[in-house]
Parts: C-alpha cells; structure tokens; sequence
C-alpha cells in the first residue's frame, strides 16, 4: 500500500503531471462536445485538494482556463458533474442540471460476497475478471440494444471501471429514463438475508440475458476454478442455500460434501444431478428451469452501484485523474482490450515522473496508449455530433418549409 | 361570481357544442375548462374526484390487487357506484365514444375536476408524486377497458399516427420477439417501432425486444407509450400549474378548499418529535420497541460497526423520528464508525450524512423517516441489510434468526408464514404482539408508529384500543403520499 510519504509527494507532482501528461486538450473537447448546445463553462467540475477539502461548482471555458485552475488548485482528485442551465459557480438556488452522460459504476467490493482472492479495496488478476465480464456486457448490451456508440471506458483507479456513454440521447435521459436502463441491465437483486438473488422466471430467457450468458461462459468455468466457489465447506454451504428445491439441495450436498474440493469438477458433477433431477421430477421443474443460468449469473454477473446511474448529477472520478490512494492513472482502455489489461501495468504518477523508476518506460508507453484511445472516442464523438446537428438543421428547415404533421409527442 | 380558472396555457378557448368538446370518454385534459361554475359545484366535483383516487390507491395498496386485473377493475367500478359516483364507474366502465347527455354530463365533470385537483396537487413534489400516480392508474385502467373502434377514434382524436413495421422486417426480429415478449400469439400481431425511452415502462421490466435503441411492440403495450406521453404531459402541467398558484391563491374561498384537500392526506410524518430519546438506551429499546427492520439494522451496526448507505438512510431517519437528537446521532454513529475506521474518515465521509438526515446539509429539507411502504419498496442489494426483514428475508434467514431471538416456534411459525404469503405489514403487528406478549393486532404503517405503540404499552400499562377501521384508513392515507416510489420511477 501507498503510504503517508507518497501522498505528501504528490502535491510535488500533480502540478507536472497536469501540465506534461494530462491529455488537457482532448479532454477540454471532450467535456466541450459532451456539454453541447450549452457551453462548456455550464459543465460542473470538483476538485478534492490536498487535505481532503472538496471543492464543487468550479467550472472552466477553455483549457487555458483549465490549465490555470489546475495549477492553481493542485486538485488531488478531479470529479466531473453534469451540465448545468448557467454557470454552476453563479445562481445556486434556482440552477438545474439539464444533461450528463449516462454512466456507470461497478465496484469489485460488491463483489466480495462471491470473492474469495480477495476483499474490500484490495484486487488482483483473479477477480479483475468480473471486471472484464462487466465491461463486455454492458458495452454489447448499450451498442446492441439501446444503439449508442460513443461510450468511454475507465479504470477507476483500484478496483472498478466507470462508463461514460456520451450519446446526444443518453445525455438528455431524465433520472426515470436512467433508472429504467439501469433496471433493465440489473439482474443481481437483494441484500444480506437472500440467498438466491436472480430470478429468471420460468418462460423463455431475454435475448439480452441469453447474450449476456454466452459472455459469462466463456469465463465462467476459469472463475470457478480461480475462486474456487465451491470448494471449501462454507463456500459450498453458500451455493447450496441458492437452491430454491429442498430435495435437489440435499441430493446435491450429499455427493459434492464427499468429493475432492476441486471446484469444477464439484461443479460437472452437480451439472448430472441436476440434468438428472429435472428430467424425472417434471412438476416441481418450474422453479429450477433456469437454475442453472441463475447461479451463473449471480457469480458472475455485473454487479451495479445503480444510483449512480440513476442520478442525474452525480459526481463520477474523471478520466486521467489520479487516484489518490494508488497513484494509479485513471485510464481510457478499449472494451475489447479489457482482458488483457494487467493492472501491475496501469501507469502512476511516481513511475510516469521517475526516469529511474523500472517501469518507466513501459508505463510511458501504456500512458499513450489510454490516450490514444481517448481521443479516439473523442474524435468520433464529435464526428456524431456534427452529424447529428447537420441532420437537425435539415429537419427544421423542411418542416419550416412544408406544414408540419408531427409525431403525437409534440402535440399533446 | 368569476370562477374562471385563469391559466396561460390556454391554446383554444373551448367553443362549440358539448359534443364538439367531449368527443371521447378518455382525454388526455390538453385544454383546461373555460366555463363557469359555482362554488359548491367547484367543491363537490374536488372531493369527488378525491374519492375516486383514493378508491384507487386502496385497490392497489391496501386490497394488494393488481392493477388492470380483473378483480382490480370489479373492485374499483364496485366502490364507484356506492360511493356514489356513478358518472366516474361509467367513464371507467366502457371507455368509449357514446353521444348521451348522461356520457357529455360526465365527460365535464371529470374534465373540470381533473383541472381542480392539478391546482390542490401542484404544491409540493410528494403530493405532485402522488396525483400523478394515481392518474396514471385512472389512465391506464380507462385505456384497457377501451374496445374495437373507441381505440381508433382516441387515436385520431389525438393525432397519434404509428406506422407498423413491414412483415419482412417481423420476419427477420421474430426469434427475438418471441424470446422478449411474454404473449403467445405473437405471429399474428402487428408490431410498431418506437425509440426506446418511449416505452420506459418496459424497457424497466425487460417485457419488450430493443435493438439499436428501437423498442418494437405489439399494439396491446401501447398504453405503455400512451402513459409516458401523458406522464411527461401532467408533470409539466403541474409545473406550471404551481408557477400560477399565486393568482389563484388571490382568492380566499378557493385557497381554503385547495389547501383543506391537501390537509386531509398530510398526517403525521414523524418529522417532527417532541421526546427525547438518549442513545445509551438504544440498545434495550432496540429489543423490543424497534420493530425488526430497525432491530437488525442496529444489530448489524453494533455488529460490524458499518452500514451501507441505505441502511445509514433507514435507520438514521427512524432514530431521528423517536427523539434522538443530531448530537447524540452524530455520537453515535461515530462511536461505531471509529472502532473500523479513523476519527478523520468518519468526519468527511459520514458525518455529513447524518447532519443531511437533519436537514441541516445540502438541499437543507428535513426528511420525514421512511414508512413501510417505501421501506418495502426499497431497492435492496449485494451488502445491504435494510429494507423489510419480512420481504427482504428468505424464509429460512427470517426464521432462524426469530427463532435465535428466543421467541415461541409456534407464533414464530405464523410470522414466517404471514410474510411469505406476501402479508408483510401483518406479519409485523403479529411480531409486535410475539414481542409485547399481548393481542393488539395493529396495523403498522409506519417503523415510528410501530415504536411510539410499544412505548405506550411499555410505559403506561395503557391498554392500546385497536381502532383499526379509523386508523389504519387514515394512516394508509399518508403512506400512499410517500410511498410512490414503486409507480413512479425516480
């Protein structure tokens, strides 16, 4: 773990970092084009300094602007809001934030109920894979159902991954409109005192469910194996109370408690006892049908924080900030690249300022990479963007130009 | 007398003959009533129109039926007409575009009064909340009973004009359109494109097929773009409804009546204590005046010194409303907080949310504490330990830990079975009798009330009288104002 000493190094740094590294430029035409038809300068910024004092409501209207604050402030953490009605830093009262990019944020600590490498803020190759599984559902699932195409991925920092979609429709959502994508995304359903937390029902499977399956396959029996999900006594005692038939939960416990504690093949053998216990027992079939799909999805599924998406102006970490815990640079990563992410490999801000530092170059290298992919989701924002408004424009004008029979919406 | 509701939204001034104005049963109340009215009439068509929402709101929460069943419908239409409101059991009744001075009578009534209650219910966001809800419920019920032609009269009516998707193009979707949607007969129904944010409702539950940001839906879930329509249109018309209400207060005979419907649902919300309650005692209240919502959430709190946020909300809202005070809140949740953590982390993460329960950070409102219904309705997930133990438990979670409690196995037993069944605010009282040793049958509506009823008995050997017809009607009546959440998606 980082201690004291570097933290106190890191007011040293940021102002180098910012100045040198940070992608200013891109990121000022990513808020730019993300905060469009208002102008940039209504987009809320945040900044945690030093001694954790927060500041909110700052705002900029250019990157030089930027630049200044930045040094001006040092802020250890940068957090990015939504688009207010005037400038956040005026009229408090009665401003309102009318647009912000749909995000999302899931958190390996949600998942410490079903790891077992490890807990809390701490994370490893192991169970950075549920990040991997997350990320490859949500990014199919944003593109494939909801049709949006410019959708930004970061590392948090530590332990989690943010989802930034900047879609002139999904910038405008209202709260509703988020919370019914978030519900719609969210499988993993109760607290502490459930056990069995996914229900599936017993009718066909949602196309965006099966889809999701599909993914969560090919990692699922890798996982089982890593974490071990069965193995130990406890652990099966846990996947046990999933089962929602008492007699298929002790014909299971009976043969897996005396077998080796080898998770999969704990697992193959209860994949026979179920097959089996199905076919003969076709009354109570109804509530197991999708047993099967219901424990994949529970060990594996995206876990999400869905307040954060639900919220209109909550405060989300920006891309490239730093963390302040690890020194680790929040970066860009691509959705298809994020398996191979190591995170050993994920540059901080002492390895990118110290030439003598081991990783140095490697992470000089990564750097770039996470800004190329940056700007290259910027670059085709803003090449949606403009077609979008040529599109716009024409639209006015012919309904200018001819009556207009409109759709029912505008009419009521 | 001028009793002309002036608002400024007015695009054409009614005109014509009542049947040019009341062409169909069901309207979407663009254009507000221009007509004079007297004020009894004003009065009477307020109140009942107040009946007929809370007719509704029973039917959902109290009764449990489901909304557009069949009992659901019965149950209404049954009510309507013994209370006396026949013209509204026959607006909901056939829904259609009949020509009798009886349907013309009816379709004014409901159209002035629609415009009353949007003035009464303008006032704050909860009350907004639960107007709409409950129009929205009216809408829907209307919109279902409607048949055959009426559904196409309605729709050009309105200038609503969807084209449906070529069979071709069904053709090639059609897998997933069986996979997605819960009808059997999909083959033969013809199926319309929308944006995906038209049809939230569904897209919410996951009951429609969505590719490229397009919803495609069969004709019977196009109630589901009709309410979203008419959801976004009364919200925005009670935004501007309440920007107006400075003129309409100008006058004081209709200020009291506005204001007197709205009193008649704002009960006792429990934001405001007079007792004080120190936290030393915390500990032998929680075993038998919390009610086991709160009991666990303060089990887990000694337990594991932490609580997630909802629980933080939960519990520390109740605690507010039984008498403990900010410092002694702030105490407390330090006390815990600091055996995992240091002092420093607990000051700037936490303690600004137990100060934002007292209405002393951020928007600065003092929340009322939260009542069953929305504790029922909660969202609970993987970490969380509030919510409603008697829905949020499994059954063998529920009776393991009453049983660990040292409770009879027998009454034990009812419980479990009272919140399986669905039943969770009776399985509460049945709880509450176990705990106190005593047959109140209460009805609990509220974690505040659940506590301040076992203080009475605790304390003054006072025998409770179980008013139930009085009580539980008007506390119902409160609940329901917030505990929208489940109908209104936030």
């Amino acid at each position: 773990m980082v201690g004291q000493h570097d933290e106190n190094l890191l007011s040293d740094m940021l102002p180098i970092y910012y100045t040198r590294l940070f992608p200013q430029n891109i990121f000022c035409r990513w808020l730019t084009c993300g905060s469009y038809p208002h102008p940039v300068s209504n987009r809320e910024l945040s900044f945690t300094l030093a001694d954790d004092v927060y500041i909110r409501y700052l705002s900029i209207n250019n990157q030089k602007d930027f630049q200044t604050l930045l040094q001006k402030k040092i802020p250890h953490k940068l957090d990015i809001g939504g688009v207010y009605n005037t400038k956040p830093s005026i009229a408090r009262h009665d401003s309102v934030v009318l647009a912000r990019e749909l995000v999302f944020d899931i958190d390996l600590t949600d998942y410490d109920e079903i790891r077992t490498c490890c807990q809390e803020a701490k994370v490893c190759e192991k169970c950075w894979k549920f990040m991997v599984i997350a990320c490859e559902i949500i990014d199919k699932a944003l593109r494939d159902d909801f049709g949006f195409q410019n959708i930004l991925w970061v590392f948090s920092g530590r332990r989690g991954i943010h989802c930034w979609v900047s879609d002139y429709e999904a910038r405008t959502l209202d709260s509703p409109g988020r919370g019914a994508i978030a519900d719609y995304m969210c499988l993993i359903m109760g607290g502490d005192n459930q056990n069995k937390k996914v229900n599936l029902g017993s009718d066909n499977i949602h196309t965006s469910i099966r889809r999701a399956l599909n993914i969560i396959d090919q990692y699922f029996e890798q996982l089982l194996e890593e974490q071990g999900f069965i193995s130990t006594a406890d652990r099966l005692q846990t996947f046990l109370k999933i089962m929602p038939d008492e007699n298929l939960k002790s014909q299971t416990e009976k043969v897996l408690a005396k077998m080796s504690e080898a998770s999969l093949d704990r697992w193959k053998a209860f994949l026979n006892i179920y097959n089996n216990y199905y076919r003969e027992n076709s009354n109570s079939s109804r509530k197991i049908k999708y047993l099967i799909e219901e424990i994949k999805i529970q060990y594996c599924y995206p876990r999400l924080d869905v307040n954060v998406t639900k919220g209109f102006n909550h405060l989300l970490k920006s891309p490239f900030s730093i963390h302040p815990k690890t020194g680790k640079v929040c970066v860009v990563f691509k959705p298809g690249n994020a398996k191979n992410m190591k995170l050993d490999e994920v540059p901080t801000i002492y390895s990118l300022l110290d030439d003598s530092s081991p990783d140095n170059a490697q992470h000089q290298v990564n750097m770039r990479v996470a800004v190329k992919n940056f700007q290259e989701v910027v670059f085709s924002l803003e090449k949606t963007e403009a077609m979008r408004r040529r599109n716009d424009a024409r639209v006015a004008n012919r309904s200018i130009a001819t009556s207009p029979v409109d759709r029912g919406k505008a009419k009521i | 007398m001028d009793f002309k509701l002036k608002r400024k939204s007015i695009k054409t001034p009614i005109s014509g003959s009542l049947k040019e104005t009341y062409p169909h049963d069901l309207q979407f109340y663009k254009v507000p009533p221009t007509c004079d009215i007297n004020l009894q009439e004003f009065e009477t068509l307020a109140l009942e129109r107040v009946t007929l929402l809370r007719t509704l709101a029973t039917a959902t929460t109290l009764k449990g039926l489901r909304l557009n069943s069949e009992e659901y419908t019965e149950y209404v239409l049954g009510e309507l007409r013994t209370q006396g409101l026949k013209y509204y059991a026959r607006l909901c009744e056939k829904s259609g575009c009949a020509e009798t001075a009886a349907d013309f009578e009816a379709r004014r009534k409901d159209h002035i009064a629609h415009f009353i209650l949007r003035l009464a219910y303008c006032r704050t966001e909860e009350l907004r909340r639960w107007f709409v809800a409950r129009e929205m419920e009216l809408f829907k019920m209307r919109f279902a009973v409607m048949r055959g032609e009426a559904v196409d009269v309605f729709f050009k009516l309105n200038n609503l004009c969807y084209t449906n998707i070529t069979d071709n193009e069904k053709n090639e979707i059609i897998h997933y359109l069986r996979e997605c949607l819960p009808y059997q007969n999909i083959d033969n129904m013809k199926f319309y494109k929308v944006k995906f944010y038209e049809v939230l409702d569904l897209v919410k539950t996951r009951k429609v097929y969505l590719s490229g940001g397009y919803a495609y839906i069969p004709h019977r879930d196009f109630i589901s773009v009709l309410s979203a329509l008419y959801r976004t249109h009364l919200r925005q018309s009670l935004a501007i409804a309440s920007q107006h209400l400075g003129e309409i207060e100008q006058d004081e005979r209709l200020v009291s009546l506005l204001k007197g419907l709205h009193q008649s649902y704002s009960g006792n919300d429990y934001s405001e204590t007079k007792s004080v309650v120190p936290i030393e005692s915390l500990d032998s209240l929680s075993l038998k005046s919390f009610p086991l919502c709160m009991r666990q959430l303060h089990e887990q709190l000694r337990m594991a010194h932490h609580l997630k946020h909802g629980g933080r909300l939960q519990y520390g809202l109740f605690l507010k409303g039984i008498g403990v005070t900010l410092e002694d809140s702030l105490r407390f949740w330090r006390d815990e907080f600091t055996k995992i953590m240091e002092l420093d982390k607990f000051e700037k993460q936490y303690a600004y949310n137990v100060r934002y329960n007292y209405g002393k950070e951020g928007s600065k409102r003092n929340y009322s504490p939260f009542t069953c219904l929305k504790i029922i309705n909660t969202p609970v997930g993987p970490g969380d330990c509030h919510g409603c133990p008697y829905r949020h438990c499994d059954t063998s979670n529920l009776k393991n830990k009453l049983l660990g409690y040292g409770y009879d196995p027998q009454a034990v037993h009812e419980v479990v079975d009272l919140a399986k069944k669905g039943h969770y605010q009776i399985a509460c009282s049945k709880y509450f009798d176990t705990v106190h040793n005593e047959d109140v049958g209460l009805g609990i509506n509220h974690p505040n009330q659940y506590f301040e009823e076992s203080q009475k008995i605790i304390k003054g050997g006072i025998k409770v009288e179980p008013k139930k017809e009085k009580v539980t009607i008007k506390k119902e009546e409160i609940d329901d104002l917030e505990g929208m959440d489940f109908d209104e998606p936030l």
